[in-house]
């Protein structure tokens, strides 16, 4: 039973990460129907730019301060993330408006390639990694037996997620921008004609999903503690993954389908065997796209006339 | 029409040109081609064995080169990706180089080396450990480093006889050199009555590891080997510590890197590494390791000194068989034994090292390592 529940607490952790980066790639969905395949790349950057702030606050600057840390480095991921998000729309994606879907697919892939080259370039293609800057945690359970582990980390990883994925939700069901968000999903020519901006509707969806995939990027380098230029290509398909499972397009469906696959990985790995935790992760996604093909939470396109 | 024309001219003359460049150069280097993970996340034994080749090119060409030749090292980065290398090696084959130092990572030898047995270009690898490679029937394949099947046992014997853990668990990347050596791992303590209770695979690039360290945990594992690279098992010892899980933990060269205590940090402390021998605090190597630390380079990694005695097997066999056609080099090599920084060499019908030892050691939390009795 304890083992069980350290795997539930492994699994959340995971599956927080995961519905983070869903949510960029279901949102962008939602609006204009298109898969963002360079949404896992922004991911990448904003772990990078968390690493690297962390770093030179506490080794150049001597900060000790753990929250403003914490707090400073989330605010910059963000602003340089979202500022990044904004860019790829602007450049690779807007120009394409109203051509088939493929064309905008195959700019993102590229959009994608290019951010991994420009980050090894960058930064180099070598791994980085940094001593956590938040360690301990409680454990619970027998002194000689199993102890249950929850760290810090885990639990900030648990709140932070909770609250972004609260505001986002707020945000889209009670502002006014949210409002024309949920309109420009419904119907992108239509809410055009009754005079709003659906460009900068598109943008603002561009950057709330690079916003969060920021938080992921920064707890991740935090997390975990080891980052490489290429780390964006599986989050992404894994967060495309939970996108889908979930029903794209849906903001709870992408929440509730990272959890789903952390869990499932977790356990595959616990009860099964550590090389079959993706097996069964995609096994999942295969049996749940037979039986409802919109995903768990999604809702079936209907033909616009 | 025009303009096509004018660009097909234009791309035949300076096809021409980059021809003659190419033969004009040939006439005065010898170019031994080093492949290697120049970059990716096992860059930093590319860079070992980039140091010591470019070393032995060095000092050789400051001894007047061979048959009046300068030497020329050609650093090729194969990223020690399997795809990237077959790549690699026809580069070198369209290249007319005739002499390889590499690859460096199993996975990527072998594919490799099917192209310059085919091709009739001399490879020695100073690194890649896998036996299959040595194992395909090759004439033109050698190795200036152990093997798995020595690698394994000397490592499994230990494990058996010192630590006699009684629930081990066996965990590896799936990938060739990974799995290669976990399965001689397992095959050796088994023999010697120890329980491997789990045998699992974990994927290359994987950073979350939780999952594993609870399995472990609750299955009382005392003890872990591991085998693969230090990017996934520095996760491991890192997350598996944090969960409170103590038990000890052992790896193949692969891991035997700074970069571990960089991840890992103080969960690396105490991490057993088996290694060649430390060949740099031979005193025999003595002006060698100053050439090194002169140029602010640490001759100490695992790779270096076997990536200086492939280049100098190299050049000894060219000047002894007087010909620098790789076959016949190939031949030669066979049938002499060469002294080198690793010691006397001599090679096997399959080109693998007569002998080579492996030795224990045990790595700290500040990347140094003390040899282990």
């Amino acid at each position: 039973m304890l083992e069980f529940s350290q795997q539930i607490i492994n699994g959340l952790t995971l599956g927080s990460i995961y519905a983070l980066i869903a949510i960029g790639y279901t949102m962008v969905y939602g609006i204009i129907g298109m898969i963002n395949f360079a949404h896992g790349e922004i991911y990448m950057v904003s772990a990078y730019i968390g690493l690297l702030t962390v770093t030179a606050l506490t080794v150049q600057f001597g900060v000790e301060t753990v929250p403003l840390i914490l707090l400073f480095t989330l605010v910059v991921s963000i602003a340089i993330t979202s500022a990044y998000g904004w860019t790829i729309e602007r450049v690779a994606y807007r120009p394409l408006r109203g051509k088939p879907r493929l064309i905008p697919l195959i700019s993102a892939i590229g959009m994608s390639i290019f951010l991994q080259n420009y980050v090894q370039i960058g930064q180099g293609a070598r791994d980085l990694s940094m001593q956590p800057l938040i360690s301990g945690g409680w454990r619970f359970g027998p002194e000689d037996g199993f102890q249950v582990y929850l760290s810090y980390m885990q639990v900030l990883i648990a709140v932070v997620t909770v609250g972004f994925m609260t505001a986002l939700t707020l945000f889209i069901a009670r502002s006014r921008l949210g409002r024309a968000c949920r309109a420009c999903s419904q119907d992108l020519t239509m809410t055009n004609l009754l005079g709003i901006d659906t460009n900068r509707v598109i943008s603002l969806t561009f950057v709330l999903g690079a916003a969060l995939a920021a938080v992921a990027g920064v707890l991740i380098s935090l997390y975990i503690g080891k980052i490489n230029p290429f780390i964006g290509f599986e989050a992404g398909i894994k967060a495309f993954t939970a996108a889908v499972l979930g029903g794209i397009g849906s903001i709870p469906g992408a929440m509730l389908g990272g959890v789903i696959l952390g869990l499932s990985e977790s356990f595959a790995s616990a009860y099964l065997l550590t090389e079959y935790k993706d097996v069964v992760a995609f096994s999942l996604l295969v049996l749940v796209l037979l039986f409802r093909p919109t995903g768990l939470l999604g809702t079936p396109e209907i033909e616009k006339v | 029409m025009n303009r096509f024309n004018r660009h097909v001219l234009s791309a035949a003359v300076s096809a021409v040109l980059l021809g003659l460049g190419g033969l004009a150069h040939a006439e005065n280097t010898i170019k031994i081609a080093v492949a290697g993970p120049i970059t990716g996340p096992v860059a930093q034994y590319g860079d070992m064995q980039m140091m010591g080749a470019q070393m032995a090119v060095e000092q050789l060409n400051a001894k007047g080169g061979v048959n009046g030749k300068q030497l020329e090292a050609v650093l090729i980065d194969d990223v020690c990706e399997p795809k990237q290398a077959v790549a690699v090696a026809n580069q070198i084959v369209n290249d007319k180089i005739k002499y390889v130092v590499g690859h460096l990572c199993s996975g990527s030898t072998q594919p490799a080396s099917k192209i310059y047995e085919d091709e009739g270009i001399l490879m020695i690898t100073p690194a890649a450990t896998n036996p299959a490679i040595t194992q395909q029937g090759y004439k033109m394949v050698f190795r200036t480093i152990g093997t798995d099947d020595q690698q394994g046992p000397t490592a499994g014997h230990y494990i058996a006889d010192q630590i006699k853990p009684k629930q081990m668990a066996v965990i590896h990347d799936k990938q060739q050199y990974g799995q290669g050596i976990a399965e001689e791992v397992k095959k050796t303590v088994e023999a010697k009555g120890v329980k491997v209770a789990m045998f699992e695979g974990v994927n290359k690039g994987q950073t979350d590891f939780s999952a594993l360290c609870t399995k472990m945990k609750s299955e009382n594992i005392d003890f872990v080997y591991y085998g693969g690279y230090h990017p996934e098992l520095g996760l491991i010892l890192r997350q598996c510590r944090e969960q409170g899980f103590d038990a000890g933990f052992m790896g193949p060269e692969g891991v035997g890197n700074k970069d571990i205590s960089a991840i890992a940090g103080p969960a690396s402390e105490g991490l057993l590494v088996t290694l060649p021998a430390d060949f740099s605090a031979d005193p025999a190597n003595a002006d060698l390791v100053k050439a090194f630390k002169d140029k602010n380079q640490d001759p100490s990694g695992p790779f270096v000194m076997p990536s200086y005695s492939a280049v100098q097997i190299i050049v000894d066999a060219i000047k002894g068989a007087k010909t620098e056609d790789p076959v016949k080099l190939a031949g030669y090599i066979h049938k002499h034994s060469f002294d080198t920084p690793i010691g006397k060499v001599a090679f096997k019908e399959n080109g693998d090292l007569k002998e080579f030892q492996f030795v224990i050691f045990k790595w700290h939390a500040d990347a140094t390592k003390t040899p282990v009795k």
